[in-house]
């Protein structure tokens, strides 16, 4: 607790007072010349014990009182419970949620969920703990600890300033638990500001779990979430699914498919003007948004015959979140992604063949190569957009699960498919594959009871339309452990597909069954199948060519290429922003996540259970709220004060004349 | 009369001249009077018959009671003779207690000189005693108007004062007056029942008639104070910080018991016991007091 006015705090020896009037006025009691003394001294005699006990109370309360008025004025803050129950923790760890979604903004004072919550952090350590704690941030972007010298400096650091990033907070929570762990900290307060964005929480994750159980066991650790769960219907989000380069005889033209996306409840039509930019040349596309969605496909954009390579960017007019405004693109010769099947089974080739030769953009070539599992070693990674492997998992010391890894890391796909009779104990991104089970007959009739609609590779389709993954009939699948992100259960609860949760940029999913009749329908009815597959290859050939769409991520970029603005500005570079970053012979986009744009919130139940059992205080936050974390709590000592001078009136107030006891007395007298 | 008796009051005495002051017991006096004695004596008033024993005084045969029973009956008739009243006045700091001119004692002075006055105009003897801590008189019973005078100088020069030293005082008293002697007591008794009533025993097995006027006020039963304050003992202890609304309730309930032990001790001992408010006015307490002593119509 502190104060913003602490020099009245030389006032507390005031408090004192009672307890001196309470000395003067003992000697400066009327005196009265008494006779019946014997009386009196019996009566005191009977009294003494409440007398007194009630004459310290009344003294105590007036104390209290005077001490509340003192404290009052005095102006104390307190971060609620935390400031009144204790002193500082030894360290403050500080999660900071920089995801791109977290920079929805105050339109009238320009703050931010990030920036807001940056400022009330670092004001609310320094009025708590002084300097008396030490700080460690751990940032969404980084994952990384980072020990701070000052409270107020986190607000400059730039490890908390905006990203256009996503935020893995399981694996923030991870690296918050190896910190403590490994430094073996004593009492801890964990600090933790988000948006609550359930892509961001993935709340469903297996991790939570195993870290729950990993901070009970901590004792000295508190958890306070400081919540800023509040969207905005009027913010518009603008995204490019495709860009290609057409050409015909006389003119060259790029076609991007655009989208733009709002949450309102009540969509209004609006106008929104869009700014497309072209290798630094701007022009204007006025399109109106009717609904919550609008998809714009095969919007020609004329450039010059002679641009074979070049960047642009989309651009929305400001609004509540800047950050999903923009949407930069690179263009250049689309590249050939190579598909590769590792795998023995015919019954699993052949349909994966099938679905992945056909062509992810018209027009577009791509290949595909199937290995024996023998033969995986010959894979031409550079090529390679999406890896089906359908074999044992490498032992993790293995190179081959290094090139996997590597693979996965730059951005390209692999889907794992798990062996038809040995699954072997090897294990990939943290994940393994368990025993064969079959499915029970009368338990195959929707035999998936749950798959993640909102995005990846069973997300809805453009239009929103669900995919028929309830219609999937599973006969046999291998159970999945490890720390993934589920993406369909089946009805019994086992996991039947999640995707690995490890840092990467790419994709690494795993099905726990396999396409062929004797497994799963996915072959048969074909559309799951087919659409799953496709989005992996199209998310892995995004990594492709020399013009590259990537996620803004800490290891985005390869270190050892020196990446410079590609309009040529002296703007630092930086994995983290969105923009188009360009090197002799490469160009790379770097976009915001869209799984940002995604408006679905953890509910309050959901963040609930994810600290069930942790000491955990949660506080929602607006940004609109200009109110420190640590409150002014000059209500609570004044309604102190009030119960103070309120239980000192009672015990002042005269006892009740017992009318029938005087009565009697009287007749005694008689 | 040398010094101030404005405790006396004529009118009041005249008013309770005409009631006499009689003893419930009998009374064993110097010359004759108004009271009983226990001896057989020569007044008009018939005592009994007793049978002659040789020596009697031949002049009291009832010779008609031989002429009827062929007997010889002595004729005795009661003695009237004179009391002696013992006025034993506590003069402790207690006694000061009251307004200015009307304080426990000056009720007291009223009541005692009243009574010796009254007792003096009948012929009777009258005595005073008086004790606190410091001061003891002692003026025995005697009859006459330059006696009455004495006593009533004594009384007028009371000054309240120090400890109260009754229990102690009667012990004495009962020792030092001799037998049948009607004692009156004027105190406010801030005693313990218990430790009384030795001493009034004491008066009881004496053959002492024995009165008390229990002096209170009405301020120390109700005890109606409204603010802390600062008591200080009139008989010279410590002082007592109190707040009265803290103690008022035990305070009346210690008046309550000690005023029913009070009740215990007159049934127990007999004594003519009389509670007094010193609000009260004291001719209408003397008045209550003689006609309660005035013997019922055929006898004495």
């Amino acid at each position: 607790m502190s104060f913003l006015a602490p020099l009245l705090l030389f006032a507390l020896p005031l408090a004192a007072l009672p307890v001196i009037i309470h000395l003067i006025h003992l000697h400066r009691r009327r005196t009265i010349e008494w006779a019946a003394m014997m009386f009196l001294l019996a009566a005191q005699q009977m009294n003494r014990g409440y007398s007194r006990l009630r004459q310290m109370l009344i003294l105590a309360l007036r104390v209290l009182a005077v001490l509340g008025l003192i404290l009052l004025v005095a102006r104390p803050l307190a971060g609620g419970w935390l400031g009144l129950t204790g002193g500082a923790p030894d360290t403050v760890l500080v999660l900071l949620d920089r995801s791109a979604s977290m920079e929805q903004q105050n339109l009238a004072t320009g703050e931010s969920k990030r920036s807001s919550a940056v400022k009330k952090i670092a004001q609310g350590i320094e009025d708590m703990f002084g300097s008396r704690t030490k700080v460690v941030l751990i940032d969404s972007a980084t994952n990384e600890p980072t020990l701070i010298d000052n409270p107020k400096a986190l607000v400059d650091l730039p490890a908390t300033q905006a990203t256009d990033t996503t935020a893995d907070l399981p694996a923030m929570m991870q690296s918050a638990l190896d910190f403590i762990t490994v430094n073996q900290l004593g009492r801890t307060d964990v600090w933790m500001a988000s948006d609550l964005r359930q892509a961001d929480w993935n709340a469903t994750s297996g991790r939570w779990e195993a870290m729950r159980a990993a901070f009970a066991k901590l004792e000295a650790v508190r958890f306070h979430l400081i919540a800023y769960p509040q969207t905005t219907e009027d913010n518009i989000a603008v995204q490019v699914d495709r860009v290609a380069r057409r050409e015909t005889s006389d003119k060259a033209e790029l076609m991007l498919d655009l989208r733009l996306t709002r949450h309102s409840t009540q969509p209004q039509p609006v106008e929104v003007p869009l700014q497309v930019v072209v290798n630094g040349t701007r022009s204007t596309l006025k399109v109106m948004l009717n609904e919550n969605e609008l998809v714009l496909q095969g919007q020609a954009v004329p450039i010059d015959k002679t641009v074979k390579r070049g960047w642009g960017r989309i651009e929305l007019p400001a609004d509540s979140n800047l950050r999903d405004n923009v949407f930069d693109f690179v263009f250049d010769q689309p590249s050939m992604p190579l598909t590769v099947i590792v795998s023995d089974d015919p019954d699993v080739i052949d349909p994966i063949r099938a679905v992945v030769s056909s062509p992810i953009e018209p027009g577009r070539k791509q290949q595909v190569a199937v290995l024996a599992t023998s033969r995986a070693s010959e894979i031409d990674w550079d090529k390679t957009a999406l890896v089906i492997w359908q074999a044992a998992l490498p032992q993790p010391d293995d190179i081959l699960a290094k090139q996997l890894a590597n693979n996965v890391s730059s951005g390209r796909s692999a889907i794992f498919l798990p062996p038809a009779s040995n699954a072997g104990d090897g294990s990939a991104f943290g994940m393994k594959w368990g025993a064969w089970k079959n499915v029970a007959k009368v338990e195959n009739v929707g035999a998936l009871e749950w798959w993640r609609a909102s995005d990846d590779l069973l997300a809805n389709t453009r239009g929103g339309t669900a995919l028929p993954v309830g219609e999937l009939e599973v006969l046999r699948h291998c159970e999945i452990s490890g720390d993934g992100s589920p993406l369909a259960r089946l009805s019994t609860g086992e996991l039947l597909m999640a995707r690995a949760a490890s840092e990467q940029s790419g994709g690494a999913w795993f099905c726990g069954t396999l396409p062929g009749s004797a497994h799963s329908s996915l072959a048969r009815d074909g559309v799951v199948f087919y659409a799953m597959l496709q989005r992996a290859l199209i998310a892995g050939a995004k990594t492709l060519g020399s013009a590259q769409l990537r996620e803004a991520s800490a290891n985005v970029l390869t270190s050892n290429v020196a990446w410079k603005q590609a309009d040529g500005s002296d703007k630092p570079v930086s994995p983290l922003v969105a923009g188009v970053l360009a090197t002799e012979d490469r160009l790379i986009a770097l976009n915001r996540p869209l799984r940002e744009d995604a408006t679905a919130l953890v509910s309050d139940e959901g963040v609930k259970e994810l600290f069930a059992g942790l000491q955990f205080r949660r506080i929602d936050d607006e940004v609109e709220n200009e109110n420190a974390l640590a409150n002014e709590i000059w209500r609570t000592f004044l309604i102190l004060m009030a119960m103070a001078l309120i239980g000192e009136a009672i015990l002042c107030l005269p006892g009740k004349r017992d009318a029938q006891r005087v009565e009697a007395k009287r007749e005694v007298m008689v | 009369m040398t010094s101030d008796r404005t405790f006396l009051d004529p009118a009041v005495l005249a008013r309770l001249l005409p009631l006499p002051l009689h003893a419930r017991h009998a009374m064993i006096g110097g010359v004759s009077g108004k009271h009983r004695s226990p001896i057989r004596g020569s007044s008009i008033e018939f005592a009994q018959y007793r049978k002659y024993v040789p020596g009697d005084d031949t002049r009291r045969l009832d010779w008609r009671m031989w002429g009827r029973s062929d007997r010889y009956y002595i004729k005795e008739f009661e003695a009237d003779t004179n009391l002696r009243l013992c006025l034993i006045t506590d003069a402790s700091g207690s006694m000061k207690f009251g307004k200015e001119g009307a304080t426990r004692l000056d009720f007291a002075k009223r009541i005692v000189g009243s009574l010796a006055y009254l007792a003096a105009e009948q012929g009777d003897a009258v005595g005073l005693w008086s004790m606190n801590a410091t001061q003891k008189s002692e003026i025995p019973a005697k009859r006459g108007a330059s006696h009455l005078g004495l006593v009533l100088d004594a009384l007028a020069e009371l000054q309240p004062k120090g400890e109260t030293r009754i229990v102690e005082s009667l012990h004495e008293a009962a020792e030092k007056i001799p037998q049948r002697a009607l004692v009156v007591i004027v105190s406010d008794l801030f005693v313990q029942p218990a430790d009384l009533k030795p001493a009034l025993q004491h008066l009881m097995f004496r053959k002492h008639d024995v009165v008390v006027f229990h002096l209170l006020d009405q301020q120390e039963i109700d005890f109606e104070f409204d603010r802390p304050a600062r008591f200080v003992d009139l008989e010279g202890g410590e002082p007592v910080l109190a707040d009265p609304t803290d103690i008022a309730r035990q305070y009346r309930e210690a008046v309550r018991q000690y005023l029913m032990d009070m009740d215990d001790l007159v049934r127990t001992t007999g004594i003519d016991y009389h509670r007094v408010k010193i609000h009260e006015k004291y001719d209408d307490v003397l008045a209550k007091f003689l006609l309660g002593r005035t013997p019922k119509r055929g006898g004495r």
